[in-house]
C-alpha cells in the first residue's frame, strides 16, 4: 500500500488555489483544499473539489485525435504534430501569417503562456495572440 | 507558526511512540502532519522510511485525517491505521465506528491538544476564534458565533428570512460535504437528480441545505470543518447544532460521544416518540 498526500496547484483557472491530492497506489482518490495556502485559505470551488474526477474520467482524452473523413481517429503525438505543422505551413504560405491566431489559456502555466506567445510571434510570425481571461 | 511550535511539548514522545508502533507492526500507516514546502500538511508515515517520523508534527493545522483513513480502509480493510486525534477527530471516529466505516480494532490513536477556545487556552489547532460577523450580516443574516438560544429567540419569519439570506449566498461547491469526516455515503442525495437539480445554479434554497442538515442528524460531530471550508461563510455549524439538539431531545442520542452507541437501536428501543421539540416550536 502506498498512500501519499501531494500538494499541488489547481489547474482549472488562473487563480492558482492550493490543493492536496490524496493518492493511493498511484491513483487519485480525492482532492482537498490546502488550508495554509495564501490564495484560497482552505476553500475551493466545485471544479477544484473535483479535480480527481477530471483525471480519472473515462472521457478524458489521452492521445491526439485526427479528424479524417468526418471521424476522429486516434493517432500518435509525432504524427499529430507533423500534420498540424504541415497544415499551418500550407495556410501561412497561401494566406500569410496573420491568417492564424493563437489563443492561450488561463488553465496553463505562466511559462506555457509565454511559450504560446513566443510560438505565435517567432514561429508563425503573427501578433494575433489572445487569452480567454482578457476581458 | 513559531507560537504554535513553542506550545508543542510532546512532539518527541509522539515521534518515539509512532516509530515504536510502526516497528512493532501495531500500525501499518500513521496519519499525522509534516512540514512540506513551508506548509503543515497531512502525511502518511509508513515503516518504509522510519527516519521521516522525526519530522512528524501535531499541527497547527487541522485536516479530516479520519476521512483519509476511511478511504484507505475502503480499499484495504485489514490495514492497521494510526492517527493523531483531537477531540473532534475522536468524535468523528466514534461516528465512523458505529456506522461501520472503520473497524475500531484496526485503528490506533494518539491524542493531541484540541482547538483553542476560552476554555482551552493551551491548544494548537487551526480552529481559532471564528471571524467576527460584519454589521450587515448581523443585521440581515446569521452571525456564525450566535448560540442556539439567541437564534430561537427570533420569530419564525425572521429566522426564515435570516437563514434564506445565508443560503442564497451558496455557490454550490459541495465543499461542506466533501470535507465532512462523517459524510461517507457512496450515493449522495445532494447528487440525486430527482431530489436536487444537479448542475443548476443558483442552488435550490433552502432545500439543498436542509437536505444536508437532515442528513447530519446523528452524524454531525460539530468539528466545524464545513464552516472552515465554506467560501461564503454560511453558519453551517449552528444549523447542524440545531438538528442534533432535536436528536438529543427526542432520542437522547448524543452524537459521537461513544463508539458503541448504535444509532440503529435508538428507534423504538428506549424512546416513546412524543413530538417534543416540534410542538414547542414557536
Amino acid at each position: 500500500m502506498d498512500c501519499k498526500i501531494v500538494p499541488s496547484v489547481c489547474s482549472y483557472c488562473g487563480t492558482g488555489c492550493g490543493v492536496l491530492f490524496q493518492v493511493l497506489d498511484g491513483k487519485l482518490m480525492g482532492t482537498m483544499p490546502m488550508k495554509t495556502h495564501p490564495v484560497n485559505e482552505g476553500k475551493l470551488c466545485i471544479k477544484g473539489w473535483n479535480l480527481h474526477e477530471h483525471v480519472n474520467s473515462f472521457m478524458r482524452l489521452k492521445q491526439p485525435l485526427v479528424k479524417t473523413f468526418g471521424r476522429f481517429i486516434k493517432t500518435g503525438w509525432d504524427e499529430a504534430i507533423q500534420l498540424t505543422a504541415d497544415r499551418f505551413r500550407g495556410i501561412i504560405e497561401k494566406y500569410g501569417p496573420d491568417s492564424i491566431g493563437v489563443l492561450v489559456s488561463a488553465k496553463i502555466t505562466n511559462e506555457e503562456n509565454y511559450l504560446g506567445q513566443k510560438f505565435s510571434r517567432a514561429v508563425i510570425g503573427t501578433n494575433n495572440v489572445d487569452h480567454c481571461a482578457r476581458l | 507558526m513559531t507560537e504554535f511550535r513553542q506550545k508543542v511539548f510532546t512532539e518527541d514522545d509522539m515521534q518515539a511512540q509512532v516509530k515504536e508502533w510502526l516497528e512493532q507492526g501495531k500500525v501499518d500507516v500513521f496519519l499525522a502532519y509534516k512540514m512540506i514546502q513551508g506548509h503543515p500538511l497531512p502525511y502518511c508515515f509508513t515503516r518504509n522510511d522510519l527516519d521521516e517520523v522525526n519530522e512528524l508534527i501535531p499541527g497547527p493545522i487541522r485536516y479530516p485525517l479520519e476521512k483519509i483513513a476511511t478511504k484507505i480502509a475502503a480499499r484495504y480493510p485489514d490495514v492497521k491505521i494510526g492517527l493523531l486525534v483531537r477531540d473532534c477527530n475522536q468524535r468523528a471516529l466514534n461516528v465512523l465506528y458505529v456506522w461501520n466505516q472503520l473497524n475500531p480494532e484496526n485503528v490506533e490513536t494518539i491524542s493531541v491538544n484540541c482547538c483553542p477556545s476560552k476554555l482551552k487556552e493551551h491548544a494548537d489547532c487551526s480552529y481559532l476564534e471564528p471571524k467576527k460577523a460584519g454589521p450587515y450580516k448581523k443585521q440581515v443574516g446569521v452571525d456564525n458565533n450566535m448560540d442556539l438560544e439567541d437564534m430561537d429567540a427570533y420569530g419564525r419569519q425572521e429566522r426564515f428570512n435570516r437563514w434564506m439570506y445565508e443560503f442564497k449566498k451558496c455557490i454550490k461547491c459541495y465543499g461542506c460535504r466533501d470535507i465532512c469526516p462523517v459524510c461517507f455515503c457512496k450515493e449522495c442525495s445532494l447528487e440525486h437528480d430527482d431530489l436536487i437539480g444537479t448542475g443548476d445554479l443558483p442552488p435550490e434554497v433552502p432545500i439543498f441545505h436542509l437536505v444536508r442538515a437532515v442528513h447530519m442528524a446523528g452524524r454531525c460531530i460539530d468539528c466545524g470543518l464545513c464552516e472552515d471550508a465554506c467560501p461564503v461563510d454560511i453558519p453551517l455549524r449552528l444549523l447542524y447544532k440545531k438538528v442534533n439538539e432535536i436528536v438529543m431531545d427526542v432520542f437522547e442520542y448524543e452524537t459521537g460521544t461513544s463508539p458503541s452507541q448504535n444509532p440503529f437501536s435508538v428507534l423504538g428501543d428506549t424512546v416513546t416518540l412524543k413530538p417534543k421539540p416540534i410542538s414547542e416550536a414557536a
